[in-house]
């Protein structure tokens, strides 16, 4: 590795090349190539099928839960190439966390829904645990409406705050990476902005892959926006760029309706 | 809107009128058959109660509620009580129980979250085949090979070892027949197990991807995931799954009758020949002539056995109300 290549890995949280994935015998993804900037809220857009949450899923390994799912190439995470057989996943997989598209609470107490993770990782006394969950807690800006309910179930949140936990869940184990898998498509517009105006405060210490069928929120939240379509990455480039003056015809199509 | 000719928003109208009362027709049709089987339901549950409370209301009468708890079966002196019979059948049901859940958890526990997809599939299909196995079947199995290697194998061991052990000794007392409790409850925890393992995997099976991959997405092992997230998760439905054994067990009367023994007693022993309630019915419903204090005791014992299984499902859903 050169000088200059050390010092620019850092740039990128993520780094993607010629990855390819096969759901059995349907080849999902062709030879991708893209960056994810450290610190950076990138959306991946384009319509359904297209291959942006099989991306998602490729970087926290979730496919090699299912018999038949491959992906090969390159995803380089913290200098390692993630794809790899040697990587322990579930290290990696508290190292870059993910959200889904419904909320997703674990028939417990909302401090142990916190806490389930960090115990999978570390060992902490009480005190640490409730300071960790105080903490996150107080990030997603859950804190002052859950502090007195801290032990009662977490499916009595409403679906915003379920969703806020499931941030704050996330974020517990500390990881460098956070996925977001369309994380408001069941939210009603009052949560929705507040999910986004707490990715806006999220990505100063985590880099943000989001996933989304919202042009507006992707204008919104994202500083680098994807465009995939039909398994192939069309364009890539910042938000402003992708939705004033894109480079290819297909992307101008999709952002302005066209097709989708 | 106001120039629209009327001719016109009447035909609309009386066609509208025309359809109604055609699709009223079918629609009553409907419901008045899918009311109809409702009420079958009913019909069936009232008249079975009936027909036992009514034909036991004899021996429930001579020996007031005394019959539910009077250790007596005696057809010569036509003297008659429910507690051997009860007493069997609830011990039995208990060892079979209790011998099945954990056999049913653990095989749908390893079937759903160790075993791969392949290997999963085969022995799940097989589990289901177990569950389909009529009774009867257990029952010879259970008489060919259950009762005499309890016979010469396990009750000797224990009487070998245990002779003398306070709290053991009246457990294992008595003679290598190789038939009663304890056999009965083996073949019971065989003949349940499949099927409340069959319950259990659907159940466990229903969790929502999404739920599980959370789980998993923070580093959590397949281990971790069943016991924090699945078990949890799908708690009613293994509370449900082992009380519709226990329902089965309580009434199973083939099996039980093959490996019993057939005594009307009770005592500590599990190793001692005992009678459950169904097994009795079964046995002595064919020399019970009708009108009888002897058939009247055998149509009351229906009506216990009937209210046993009502209370044990009650009891399933307080279990299940409190969990939610």
């Amino acid at each position: 590795m050169t000088d200059t290549q050390q010092q620019a890995a850092p740039q990128n949280a993520l780094t993607v090349r010629n990855l390819n994935f096969f759901y059995g015998q349907h080849h999902a993804l062709h030879d991708v190539n893209i960056d994810f900037p450290a610190r950076k809220v990138t959306a991946m857009i384009g319509p359904s099928g297209c291959g942006k949450s099989t991306l998602l899923r490729v970087f926290n390994r979730m496919y090699d839960l299912y018999p038949g799912q491959r992906a090969e190439g390159d995803v380089t995470f913290d200098g390692r190439n993630i794809l790899e057989n040697g990587i322990d996943l579930n290290i990696m997989r508290a190292r870059i966390g993910m959200v889904f598209q419904k909320p997703t609470p674990f028939p417990m107490s909302i401090y142990d829904n916190i806490a389930f993770g960090v115990r999978l990782h570390e060992r902490l006394t009480r005190a640490q645990m409730d300071e960790r969950v105080q903490d996150v807690l107080t990030r997603v800006a859950l804190w002052g409406e859950v502090r007195d309910r801290l032990h009662a179930p977490a499916s009595g949140l409403s679906g915003g705050q379920q969703q806020r936990l499931c941030i704050a869940r996330s974020i517990a184990t500390r990881p460098e990476v956070l996925l977001l898998d369309e994380p408001t498509s069941a939210l009603d517009p009052i949560s929705t902005a507040r999910i986004e105006e707490l990715l806006d405060e999220l990505k100063e210490e985590f880099t943000i892959v989001i996933v989304t069928h919202n042009m507006q929120q992707a204008a919104r939240c994202a500083d680098q926006v994807a465009f995939f379509y039909m398994g192939r990455l069309v364009e890539v480039d910042t938000a402003d760029r992708i939705f004033t003056n894109p480079r290819q015809q297909q992307t101008q199509d999709y952002i302005t309706g066209r097709f989708g | 809107m106001t120039l629209a000719p009327p001719r016109q928003t009447e035909t609309l109208h009386s066609s509208l009128e025309k359809e109604e009362k055609k699709s009223g027709w079918t629609d009553r049709l409907f419901h008045l058959l899918v009311g109809g089987s409702a009420l079958v339901v009913l019909l069936v549950l009232g008249g079975l109660v009936l027909l036992m409370g009514y034909g036991g209301r004899e021996a429930l009468h001579i020996f007031g509620l005394q019959f539910a708890f009077h250790n007596v079966w005696n057809p010569v002196t036509n003297e008659y009580g429910a507690w051997a019979p009860l007493f069997g059948t609830i011990i039995s049901t208990l060892i079979g129980v209790l011998i099945a859940i954990p056999l049913a958890f653990g095989t749908a526990f390893w079937l759903t979250a160790i075993a791969s997809p392949r290997v999963s599939s085969v022995i799940g299909m097989a589990v289901q085949l177990l569950a389909a196995v009529p009774s009867i079947i257990f029952g010879m199995w259970g008489f060919f090979t259950i009762v005499p290697f309890v016979a010469r194998h396990v009750q000797p061991f224990l009487t070998h070892h245990f002779r003398h052990t306070p709290i053991l000794a009246p457990l294992i007392h008595g003679a290598p027949f190789g038939t009663g409790l304890l056999t009965a409850g083996l073949v019971l925890a065989v003949m349940i197990a499949p099927f409340m393992t069959a319950v259990m995997r659907d159940v466990f099976g229903a969790v929502p991807p999404m739920l599980r991959e959370s789980a998993y997405g923070l580093g959590a092992t397949r281990w971790d995931v069943m016991r924090k997230i699945v078990v949890p998760w799908s708690r009613s439905g293994i509370i449900g799954a082992a009380v519709l054994g226990m329902g089965r067990a309580l009434g199973e009367t083939m099996a039980v009758t093959f490996v019993i023994g057939n005594v009307t007693d009770v005592g500590w022993s599990l190793f001692a020949p005992r009678s459950t309630v169904a097994s009795l019915i079964a046995l002595q419903f064919p020399e019970s002539p009708a009108g009888s204090i002897r058939l009247s005791s055998l149509l009351a014992l229906g009506f216990i056995l009937m209210l046993l299984s009502f209370v044990s499902l009650a009891l399933a859903r307080t279990l299940r109300g409190d969990t939610k």
